[in-house]
């Protein structure tokens, strides 16, 4: 065979190659559709254990649909998944699916029709039935749309070490000032006694926001104009929260939630003020203090709001409405509401199911009993106050005007007025409101 | 060679490429972030509408804009000042020994080649509040500085720490600048000196400062550059604790305002920051130049 002869088979076989490649390329594009899907927490190395069944729930879709679907986890941590996610959607590349809080950072992606409304799905094979009521939805909901998936409830309550109670003398508190002589008993023996994070603001704002609902704070007035944030309840709360801070950790300024969570599990301080998903976190860190941990319902302040008023929060599921597989997206869903979801969900970390799912109290952590207890017997709900403002921005204002008055940089009068005076620049204020 | 040269079609040709890349990739994007500084971005239509100056004017007034401004100017200052005396100390250290010269000059400088990310996560476990420094202070009985969470004086302790932890990590670059320089001063300039009676001290300021001169400025000039867009350090020493710790620099805040939750999606913003971080950086470098201009002498 001739020089020319040779060349011009190895070209065929070249060229023949290349094309019979295109159609397997096309066909496994066909059969495998890869989506992905954003989480705030790291799934290799958490010790959380809700984030635990949820790296569960990846890995059983991603086998169970093998060769049909795919789903890759990107992960990061609580605080800098808000701002990676906004990255990702200015980029253009926003993921298939991604975790979100209810309130003004869901609307952040509703608003601007990032997330696609899910009505359609969950009416087409009963998968809305599964749910244990409508109502689960309502902070999901938009126009009559649900524009999320709730996965669990979550309620925010007192975390107590028991023994360290027991040790210091002091009874369960269920008044304010019960709380401040317990925790001035708890610092005589030798404890800290209350561990806060104040360098992740939410964490302080959410003691705020539960003084400022003990007080009698009417929010939706404050947010439709009727009243100011500049008032006796709001600077009463204050005020409080400042008496309180004496009492928390010294590190309290620069500690993480992770920080201040950790000093609990390690028996370092007598209480902590957290939502219930800290239960998983807490048992995940020490065994032991699953049997120590007592639960209580933030104290009443005397003359003040209905003392059985929760804080509930749920994490969600949105479908970027650019998916371009939208089938995928929603099965990945259905997978973290299905019943063996749901069922680790309590039994294993520790917060509310959304489904009608039947689960073993006895086999879940021990808190969770107490804190399903305080949510059943609670006559209301109210959201986070950094996720009820009319806006995420304002909830951030609100934030930092919270730790402004724990590092006593400004009086609550001032904390207050700057809060009031975030309104009246960004809009919120009618003129004649604001005269 | 020179027929090619004199081809401005070849030349054409040759440089396009890179042309249109520095364009795309570039050019482009900056012109573009000039234009969304006059902006409003509209977090509901994600839309843009022109503001003109407003962006800049609300920064005019901001709290948050002044600090991050005052912590700009700090690290810039703070790096250009202890750069200059430590580069130019170990420089002319280094170069009059001989023996672990390189040892030396390669463990100041390794910092300067590892990730930023790392080295931050690296020194915040050392100023930890409860472990790290603070563990081996209080086994000792000693009291415990709140390292990375002091809020308070004008320029906050925390600022100081990574101020210290980024003079670390760069000062091998000023050193080695330095010490390129050194190393083509003649010797016999040296030799000269000695024979006239002059001392080590005074070869150093009369011979190695004048002719080191030129390359001052242009590590300052570095160092000013870096120091304004300084962000790696603190965004992974503090992470989004930056705002109520009061540790924002202009490159932190424009992060903030332009991604985080926590107030973010205002691009616009974001950009005008930008803008402003370039003018400081073009206006840091035009002062340094004109302050350490100086005419090249024959080495």
């Amino acid at each position: 065979m001739n020089r020319k002869a040779v060349s011009v088979l190895l070209s065929l076989t070249m060229g023949a190659s290349l094309l019979a490649t295109a159609p397997m390329t096309a066909m496994a594009d066909d059969e495998v559709q890869e989506i992905t899907w954003m989480f705030w927490d790291e799934l290799d190395t958490t010790t959380d254990l809700i984030s635990l069944g949820f790296k569960d729930v990846i890995d059983r879709f991603n086998e169970d649909y093998e060769g049909v679907y795919h789903v890759t986890p990107i992960t990061t941590q609580l605080e800098p998944y808000y701002t990676e996610l906004n990255a990702m959607i200015a980029a253009g590349e926003t993921p298939d699916v991604f975790i979100v809080s209810p309130g003004p950072n869901l609307t952040d992606y509703v608003a601007p029709g990032v997330a696609a409304p899910l009505d359609e799905y969950l009416e087409a094979d009963g998968w809305k039935d599964t749910f244990s009521s409508d109502a689960v939805f309502s902070q999901q909901t938009y126009d009559g749309k649900i524009y999320a998936v709730p996965l669990n409830i979550a309620a925010a309550c007192c975390y107590y070490n028991k023994d360290i109670f027991e040790e210091a003398g002091v009874e369960v508190p269920t008044t304010y000032d019960e709380l401040l002589d317990a925790c001035a008993k708890i610092k005589e023996a030798g404890y800290t006694p209350i561990t806060i994070s104040a360098g992740t603001a939410w964490c302080l704002s959410m003691l705020a926001g539960y003084l400022c609902d003990r007080e009698g704070v009417d929010l939706a007035a404050i947010n439709s104009g009727e009243e100011s944030w500049v008032q006796d309840k709001t600077i009463a709360a204050g005020e409080k929260l400042l008496e309180l801070s004496q009492y928390f950790q010294e590190t309290a300024a620069g500690d993480s939630n992770d920080d201040a969570t950790l000093a609990f599990a390690m028996g370092d301080a007598a209480i902590l003020i957290q939502g219930s998903w800290a239960i998983g976190q807490m048992n995940g860190l020490d065994d032991e203090i699953e049997n120590k941990c007592g639960v209580f319902q933030f104290p009443a302040i005397e003359g003040g709001n209905d003392p059985n008023r929760v804080i509930a929060k749920s994490d969600s599921l949105a479908m970027s409405s650019s998916t371009e597989h939208p089938e995928a997206a929603i099965a990945l869903m259905k997978y973290f509401t299905d019943d063996e979801a749901q069922k680790y969900t309590a039994e294993v970390g520790g917060k509310i199911p959304v489904t009608n799912v039947e689960f073993d109290l006895s086999v879940a952590p021990a808190q969770l009993a107490e804190v399903m207890e305080i949510f059943g017997n609670a006559t209301g709900t109210f959201g986070f106050y950094n996720e009820s403002l009319v806006s995420s921005d304002a909830g951030s204002e609100f934030d930092n005007q919270m730790v402004s008055i724990f590092q006593q940089e400004k009086t609550p009068e001032e904390a207050f007025q700057a809060v009031e005076d975030w309104y009246v620049d960004n809009g919120y204020r009618s003129a004649e409101e604001t005269e | 060679m020179d027929k090619l040269l004199r081809d401005k079609k070849a030349i054409i040709l040759f440089v396009a490429p890179a042309l249109v890349l520095f364009t795309a990739i570039l050019f482009v994007p900056i012109g573009t972030s000039f234009y969304y500084a006059l902006c409003d971005y509209d977090k509901k239509t994600m839309t843009y509408n022109f503001i003109g100056l407003g962006n800049f004017v609300r920064l005019s007034k901001d709290p948050d804009m002044a600090i991050a401004l005052k912590n700009s100017l700090f690290f810039l200052v703070f790096s250009c000042v202890s750069q200059l005396i430590f580069g130019l100390l170990f420089a002319a250290l280094l170069t009059n020994i001989n023996k672990g010269r390189n040892l030396f000059k390669n463990v100041i400088y390794l910092p300067c080649v590892l990730s930023s990310a790392a080295l931050g996560l690296l020194w915040a476990f050392l100023f930890h509040a409860k472990v790290g420094i603070n563990n081996v202070l209080g086994a000792m009985g000693l009291p415990q500085p709140a390292w990375l969470y002091s809020t308070a004086g004008f320029i906050t302790l925390p600022m100081w720490v990574i101020a210290f932890v980024a003079l670390w990590q760069y000062v091998g670059q000023s050193m080695m600048l330095y010490m390129a320089q050194i190393s083509g001063i003649s010797k016999s300039l040296y030799e000269a000196s000695y024979i006239d009676g002059a001392s080590k001290v005074q070869a150093f300021r009369y011979i190695t400062l004048p002719l080191v001169k030129p390359m001052i400025g242009t590590a300052m000039s570095l160092n000013a550059i870096g120091s304004l867009k300084f962000f790696d350090l603190i965004y992974s020493m503090l992470g989004d604790k930056t705002e109520n710790l009061k540790m924002d620099v202009l490159a932190t805040y424009l992060y903030r305002t332009g991604f985080s939750s926590k107030g973010g999606n205002h691009y616009g913003r974001a950009s005008a920051i930008g803008v402003i971080l370039v003018v400081l950086c073009l206006l840091a470098t035009a002062i340094i130049n004109k302050l350490f201009k100086s005419e090249n002498y024959e080495m």
